[in-house]
């Protein structure tokens, strides 16, 4: 027995769909074969989580992201590979195995829409067998940290997005499992309840160790709390540690960005600074521009010096690569140096 | 059992959610009766011309019709499936279904109970109560017995059909008219299917065998006794057909391909 969570090897899906010809002989001609194009949505990747972690999955849209997590989830079959979850096969032992995980869609609800929240909870409670005592005690946590106790008995339909989003996350948890899957739960969301929510699964987090598995957008719920990505690129992974190793590995740049006086060219600047340290780039207009360097003190020192001793200034600005531009460096790049 | 009391839960919420909208209700069991009054209506039409329908009379044809609305009953009850397609395979709702604990049909059947569909069951004695009156039929020690086997199995042939056909949508995804077309041709077994020519009494006796939802097990309380074979195979019929069914579906579960995005 493995002390994993997550334990994923070489796990691959594909989709087979038909590619229609154009014109009209090309429609008879699909009425009598049919092209497919395979398309590998998941493309054999292995990953392993241990109890207690926080785990960012990110990706652009398209990644396989989601279909990474419904075959975690046991939505989905997998075309090849293995996956065991808590020591189970999702899909093989689909029943059984969801008592165990907790799952929260951003886009789609899981409670019903016409009843009171507390009757879905009710519904919720019979559905995964949960005892009245373990239901209290547990339960009562989750409201009370969450805040949806005034929420309880109005019909879901009657909620603002926020207030269903953390109905969703309690009911997610009524049956309190060791795994939470939650595929952008912060989607639309205001900065308050995100917030919220943020400080809930860290809680949750501590006070039972549970594992999370996050999939979002928004990088800064990623930074709030998960200290390990994976990155997902066309079904592959091409990322998987720490966030902060991330971060100085690709955000070892900073940017010190000029406004001057007058319009500059770039022959100019790189008159002054010579161009092997820096890279000029233009910013938003003439007068602006972006000087790339490494983030070394001497450098920057001397580097500030230089242009100001040449050119008048208006304003300087120093800044550092955002996880968000560190993110999509990588994209274009396609691949992780260092 | 679990099962048992997640229905019944299931079935409270249903009643307090239906109750909340009280004149839905009434308009949907009214214009059901409507619709079973058209039908009525169109037997009495026929037998304005002739007295006998492949041998068989009016009253026997309104008897069949009323013991056809039972199991239909139940069935429209609990398997009011006809838009699965739409809802759980384009709509991407299986999502959710298949992140519960319980097994998916059983929640897809839940989720979309129709109590009020069960007046039917009442219009359906009325009108073999009725037309037995005027055949003079009497009931036997053990005609309530079979009545409720036969009710069962009825039920069951329905069901497996109609799941089987929701199925087809985890292999295609694309909206067929194959449900519609269903309940069209499952009208035909409210009548004798002897009045049909050689390959419609086929399949609907073995193919799709809407048969033995009307007219065998009602030939059996009409004393047909060339019938009997038949109104005793029902609920063999439906046991097999809804187990095929059940089979189907879990196969087809595990080629779901989820919501596109």
């Amino acid at each position: 027995m493995s002390n994993l969570m997550i334990d994923v090897d070489n796990l691959t899906k594909e989709f087979k769909s038909h590619s229609s010809r154009s014109g009209l002989k090309g429609a008879f001609r699909d009425l009598l074969t049919r092209n497919y194009t395979v398309h590998q949505a998941v493309d054999s990747i292995s990953l392993k989580i241990k109890p207690g972690e926080m785990v960012g999955y990110i990706g652009e849209n398209g990644a396989g992201k989601s279909t990474t997590i419904k075959m975690l989830t046991g939505i989905l079959t997998p075309t090849a590979g293995n996956v065991r979850i808590n020591g189970m096969n999702p899909h093989k032992e689909r029943e059984r195995f969801v008592k165990t995980i907790g799952v929260v869609f951003g886009q789609r609800s899981q409670l019903w829409w016409d009843i009171a929240v507390q009757e879905s909870f009710r519904l919720l409670k019979k559905v995964y067998n949960v005892s009245d005592e373990d239901y209290k005690s547990h339960m009562g946590l989750v409201i009370e940290a969450l805040d949806i106790a005034p929420l309880l008995d109005k019909p879901v339909r009657k909620l603002s997005l926020g207030q269903r989003m953390r109905c969703e996350l309690a009911a997610a948890l009524i049956h309190n499992p060791p795994l939470l899957f939650l595929d952008e739960p912060t989607i639309g969301l205001d900065v308050l309840v995100k917030l919220k929510i943020r400080e809930f699964l860290k809680e949750l987090n501590d006070r039972y160790q549970t594992t999370v598995v996050l999939t979002t957008h928004d990088l800064t719920d990623i930074e709030a709390l998960c200290e390990r990505v994976i990155m997902l690129d066309e079904g592959k992974i091409i990322y998987d540690g720490a966030l902060s190793q991330l971060k100085t590995s690709w955000g070892e740049g900073k940017q010190i960005q000029f406004h001057f006086t007058s319009p500059k060219t770039r022959e100019e600047l790189l008159e002054t600074t010579g161009s092997e340290l820096v890279v000029w780039e233009p910013s938003e207009n003439a007068n602006s521009w972006t000087a790339n360097v490494t983030n070394d003190e001497e450098v920057i020192s001397v580097l500030i010096k230089d242009v100001v001793a040449d050119h008048k200034i208006l304003d300087l600005k120093l800044l550092e690569t955002s996880t968000e531009e560190i993110i999509r460096n990588i994209y274009e790049e396609g691949v992780i140096h260092g | 059992m679990s099962y048992v009391s997640i229905f019944m839960q299931y079935v409270g919420q249903y009643m307090k959610t239906r109750l909340t909208y009280r004149t839905d209700m009434i308009v949907e069991i009214f214009s059901d009766l409507l619709f079973q009054a058209v039908n009525l209506v169109f037997i009495l039409v026929v037998f304005g011309h002739t007295k006998l329908l492949s041998g068989w009379t009016k009253d026997e044809i309104i008897f069949i019709y009323g013991f056809f609305l039972i199991p239909f009953a139940v069935f429209s009850t609990f398997f009011n499936i006809w838009d699965f397609n739409e809802r759980y395979i384009v709509k991407g709702e299986l999502d959710r279904i298949l992140t519960r604990p319980i097994h998916s049909l059983f929640q897809v059947i839940l989720e979309r109970l129709e109590l009020e569909s069960m007046f039917g069951v009442i219009t359906g004695l009325v009108v073999m109560v009725y037309a037995g009156q005027n055949l003079g039929l009497t009931i036997e020690w053990y005609d309530p017995v079979l009545f409720l086997l036969f009710v069962l199995g009825g039920s069951l042939v329905y069901a497996g059909i109609f799941i089987s056909i929701a199925t087809i949508s985890f292999w295609s995804d694309s909206r067929t008219a194959i449900m519609p077309m269903m309940y069209n041709i499952g009208n035909f077994g409210r009548y004798p299917v002897n009045i049909y020519n050689q390959i419609i009494r086929f399949v609907l006796t073995w193919i799709l065998p809407f048969a033995f939802v009307g007219v065998c097990p009602a030939a059996f309380f009409l004393g047909k006794t060339d019938w009997y074979l038949y109104a005793f195979l029902t609920p063999v019929m439906g046991i097999a057909f809804f187990i095929f069914s059940i089979i189907l579906w879990n196969i087809g579960v595990t080629k779901y391909r989820g919501a596109g995005n």
